[in-house]
């Protein structure tokens, strides 16, 4: 073979080579040293999810305030985000390379079932903390490695049912559902609580996620003469149905998600009709604006350390994901192991910060069962008609 | 590239020793790289494996054959949800289940091959494109499937427990070498697909329906057949994504995914086996792995950090530039060279075989 | 059913595909290339709009004015970029061109102005209704839409048949060689055309955005469905694309109250079936090759 023949063949697997010797193999078995504790968290930053990507970077405040103040017994935390764009191959794709070549500690937060369904098994075999997975499908709430947060889609779909039956006293009741684990386990909480009164759900209308036009979705809802409708559905469609169905003159008692009650994000993009209609949401957080000491130094660090991001609720959301972590890496002490952090955070009770109370136990991990409901006031108020209210219901699947 | 005299230089697999001897090599580090590579790296591996299947089989239809077709996450799609139905509901073995969901796949295919044969160019674009979106959709709405939910694919087990003989795969290291097989044979099947009366035909209706007919082509069985081929391509690597995966729901198989298996036929070079191989690799690094994280590599990271913060906005958004890199690398190797990856490689073999003339 | 809606909504939002489709099939007629950047071109300029008016609190007119003229340069730098430098290119190189700048578009865009929805609100409103005839309302935002899209398809009609451009881009369509021997600077029509459909395309989806919602990711559904109703059309007629999207939007929204679940996918089921009667589209000649 002669010499050119073999300088070209020599370069695709030179190229080859240099693809894929990055980083070279930080493999940190542990997840932290003496200097530093290694945590992760995956969201969608692009891509058509990308406004729940404010999760992951609500999390960083948190490990930045933590920082701050130098650290935990004298560690730094180490933050990764990476993009999923809410594909789960994606997401597989960053836990691994986190997990296997930069070593993380511990995830917290993670946006989606999808993905954190992905992931689970993963996560589990290799026995890594993860602490509030940002989904409330019921998938999650067996896993001895994931401590949960979020509350579960049918405990919201219950709840919001009460408040809408008990105490604004509607008889008619439809509901405007996102088709998949959210709408569906929303809706088995809603008809559950229906049921108890002797009512019946007029009609269930479904909504892809994707979708841009509701015009026939909403003449449905209006046909069915519903005076009240519980929406499970992204921002996006919420507000287009809002709109559409103000500019048919229809206009039922909304209640909605606690997904949605990011009021200010809302009301900027129906232009004010969230505020005008009152819409009702359920919440599982502090309100933004509460002037509790722990929201007043949230807001003090947020305009210290990312001054460029909006106070939103999906921001919080990602401090409400990141406080149990940092408690109990506080409670553990210097000598820090998996091990001990388990134990601490399966020793959680009664805690509260910005988000719910939250009590785990060794073989219980399953989020609150409580929420609150919010109401849009006419300048945009958080307003609070009820505060934390239980669902004794059971999902029977 | 070079002139074929006889017909049995035609059919070899490896033209020269040249090809053989760094065939070889490429084997053994692929085989050999489980014992170097991290978990990431072998995650990313498989799934660029999966992608080459899909892009092999795409080449057939696209490359080959000369249809245009934007609905292969469809029969993706098929092949996941395929085998492990088949597993999980009919107790099928996985070789088994993954050979029946490749064929439900091809028998989808064939389907979808019966328009095309009235309809060409943009017409079939939709007429695919509407089939990928309608899978998607009917998988998510009907519950057998597990919805939008998702499914989670059953515990590897290649061995015929039924037969009370078990082989289970524990590790992503034998989950690897598994897709690895299956890969390597998928694409010689390919190689030597094309090499068949019916990898002629195919080659005779792209160039020019007409007078492929008039040499006594049928067309009706050809155009079907490519259609199948590559739906087959597409099932099973489809029944190989949902182990690499574990769970997957609709969504996953978007039209995204599709316009994606088409931008990798296409950027590796229309035709070429080996084209479709490195355009698949290519196209899934660039969307898996390169700058990724642009923040943390060392000095683009803060160049682009400090472009984000004086022109744009530097909340979160700067994972834009994966996707603008990959933009980018698009249009450039299309403007560069029409035939792709395959192309350029042709123009270095040239340059260098003539060089310094 | 509430019948009179659905018809206007239909129809609206089918106008606004049928307009959109145009911008596709524009670029269609002249160089056989699917534009799969349209959607994301034109997200881009209303981001423009958007920019101009939220930022520099210009009145809407002069922000959509400008974000027009942003969209003829853009459609020209696209085309004088990406697509020209492409030597001999096949017809699939060049879609993969458009899918690569389509990505480079959706990139840049949620980087300069972030992935969070957006309001963006036009002068004409969708909450301002008028009864025209009893049952019927329509919204002022739905007269806005069918009054635009008549002007524009009038304008096309007049500019293809009685202007000298317009000649030019249909020689060029016919037979691009023989239109250059006879004095046609291809190129100059080719920039024309991209210049023309980015203009289109963002009329159209300033109409859009002031119907759902502003974001990077707002024009993937409906260019899908604006290119589904231009094949339906037959991708060569302009008045057929108008009455493609009618269609579209008509059977979205009666299927979609019928059917709700299945809302997303009727039209394409649809558009199939009558793809397997008519390969060319409802308006399009059937095409025989000559050997």
């Amino acid at each position: 073979m002669d010499l050119k023949k073999t300088v070209l063949t020599l370069l695709v697997p030179l190229f080859v080579l240099f693809l894929f010797t990055g980083n070279g193999h930080a493999r940190g078995e542990r997840g932290f040293d003496d200097n530093e504790i290694r945590i992760g968290q995956w969201g969608p930053q692009t891509g058509p999810a990308a406004p729940w990507g404010a999760v992951a970077r609500g999390s960083k405040l948190v490990f930045d305030m933590v920082n701050d103040e130098g650290g935990i017994h004298g560690r730094q935390i180490r933050y990764f985000i990476r993009d999923d764009q809410y594909n789960p191959s994606q997401t597989m794709a960053a836990v691994r390379e986190l997990v296997s070549r930069r070593g993380v500690f511990a995830f917290v937060g993670g946006v989606g079932t999808a993905p954190g369904l992905a992931v689970q098994n993963f996560l589990r075999q290799n026995e890594i903390i993860w602490v509030g997975v940002c989904s409330g499908a019921a998938a999650f709430h067996d896993n001895p490695w994931l401590w949960n947060i979020w509350p579960a889609y049918f405990d919201e779909g219950s709840i919001l049912a009460k408040h809408a039956v008990e105490n604004e006293g509607f008889e008619k009741i439809a509901l405007l559902y996102q088709n998949d684990d959210w709408g569906l386990d929303a809706m088995a909480g809603i008809k559950a609580r229906l049921e108890l009164h002797g009512l019946e759900l007029l009609t269930a209308v479904p909504v892809e996620p994707i979708e841009r036009d509701l015009s026939s979705q909403v003449a449905r809802l209006q046909a069915s003469g519903a005076e009240a409708v519980i929406g499970i559905m992204a921002p996006t469609q919420a507000a287009i149905s809002l709109r559409t169905a103000v500019s048919m003159g229809y206009q039922p008692q909304w209640l909605h998600s606690y997904n949605l009650c990011d009021f200010d994000l809302m009301n900027h993009i129906t232009e004010g009709l969230w505020a005008r209609e009152g819409v009702i949401t359920a919440a599982f957080t502090e309100s933004p604006y509460a002037d509790t000491p722990q929201m007043i130094r949230y807001r003090e660090a947020r305009e210290k350390f990312a001054p460029e991001e909006r106070w939103g609720m999906n921001y919080l959301a990602g401090i409400v994901v990141a406080e149990p972590l940092v408690w109990a890496l506080r409670e553990v002490g210097p000598e820090l192991s998996t091990a001990a952090v388990r134990d601490a955070l399966n020793s959680v009770t009664e805690f509260q910060e910005a988000g719910p109370v939250l009590t785990w136990t060794a073989d219980d991990h399953r989020p609150p069962r409580s929420l609150r409901i919010w109401q849009c006031g006419p300048n945009g108020e958080y307003n609070v008609v009820q505060d934390w209210i239980e669902n004794e219901l059971v999902y029977e699947k | 590239m070079g002139i074929k005299r006889t017909y049995y230089e035609d059919i070899e697999l490896f033209s020269s020793g040249t090809i053989l001897f760094w065939t070889i090599v490429l084997l053994i580090a692929l085989f050999g790289a489980p014992f170097f590579l991290s978990g990431y790296h072998l995650y990313l591996f498989s799934i660029i494996m999966v992608h080459v299947i899909v892009a092999v089989g795409l080449n057939i239809l696209v490359g080959n054959t000369g249809q245009i077709a934007l609905g292969h996450a469809g029969f993706f799609a098929i092949g996941a949800y395929g085998t492990v139905l088949l597993m999980t509901m009919l107790n099928l073995p996985f070789f088994a289940a993954l050979i029946a969901a490749a064929f439900i796949a091809a028998f989808f295919g064939f389907i979808l091959g019966l328009p095309a044969l009235r309809l060409e160019g943009p017409y079939l674009a939709i007429a695919t494109l509407a089939f990928g979106l309608a899978i998607m959709h009917i998988i998510g709405h009907t519950q057998i499937f597990g919805g939008r939910q998702g499914l989670a694919a059953p515990m590897l087990d290649i061995g015929i427990p039924q037969l009370g003989w078990s082989w289970m795969l524990f590790t992503e290291t034998s989950l690897y070498y598994l897709i690895l097989i299956i890969t390597i044979l998928m694409v010689l099947l390919a190689v030597n697909i094309l090499k068949t009366r019916a990898g002629r035909a195919f080659v005779a209706i792209r160039d020019s329906e007409i007078a492929a007919e008039v040499i006594g082509i049928n067309l009706t069985y050809y155009k079907t057949l490519a259609f199948a081929v590559s739906a087959f391509y597409a099932g099973i690597a489809g029944g190989l994504f949902a182990f690499v995966l574990g769970f997957f729901d609709p969504f996953t198989f978007n039209l995204i995914l599709s316009v994606i298996f088409l931008v990798m036929v296409v950027v590796g070079g229309l035709g070429s086996v080996m084209g479709s191989v490195t355009g698949a690799a290519l196209i899934t690094y660039l969307m898996y792995d390169l700058f990724k994280n642009v923040n943390e590599v060392p000095v683009l990271g803060d160049l682009i950090l400090h472009v984000s913060r004086n022109w744009l906005s530097a909340v979160g958004s700067m994972d834009n530039f994966n996707m603008i890199a990959l933009g980018l690398v698009m249009i450039g190797i299309i403007i560069f060279e029409p035939l792709g990856i395959f192309g350029l490689w042709i123009r270095i073999k040239k340059y260098w075989k003539t060089w310094p003339f | 059913m509430p019948f009179g809606h659905l018809l206007i909504e239909g129809l609206a939002m089918g106008a606004c595909y049928g307009l959109f489709g145009l911008a596709v099939v524009i670029i269609y007629k002249t160089s056989e290339v699917v534009n799969f950047a349209a959607g994301d071109m034109a997200m881009f300029s209303t981001f423009v709009a958007f920019h101009v008016l939220a930022v520099y609190g210009y009145p809407f007119w002069i922000a959509f004015v400008m974000s027009l003229v942003f969209a003829g340069l853009l459609g020209v730098f696209v085309e004088f970029f990406f697509l020209r430098p492409a030597k001999n290119p096949t017809i699939l190189g060049l879609i993969v061109i458009t899918i690569g700048a389509q990505l480079l578009l959706a990139g840049v865009a949620s980087w300069k102005w972030g992935a969070e929805q957006q309001a963006f609100s036009i002068p004409f409103s969708y909450q301002v209704t008028y009864e025209i005839i009893p049952g019927l309302v329509i919204s002022q935002w739905a007269l806005a839409v069918f009054i635009i899209s008549a002007v524009i398809m009038a304008f096309l009609y007049f500019f293809f048949k009685h202007t000298k451009m317009g000649t030019a881009m249909r020689a060029t369509q016919q037979n691009k060689h023989a239109a250059k021997i006879m004095g046609i600077r291809t190129n100059r029509v080719f920039a024309f055309a991209w210049a023309l459909s980015s203009v289109i395309g963002a009329t159209a989806a300033t109409l859009m955005s002031a119907k759902t919602i502003l974001d990077p990711q707002f024009m993937m559904e409906p260019f899908l469905r604006a290119f589904a109703a231009a094949v339906l059309g037959g991708l060569m007629s302009i008045p057929g694309v108008l009455i493609g999207g009618g269609i579209m939007g008509l059977i979205e929204n009666f299927f979609g109250y019928a059917w709700p679940a299945w809302k997303p996918i009727t039209a394409f089921v649809v558009i199939v079936l009558v793809l397997c009667i008519r390969p060319s589209g409802l308006f399009g000649k059937h095409y025989v090759k000559k050997v």
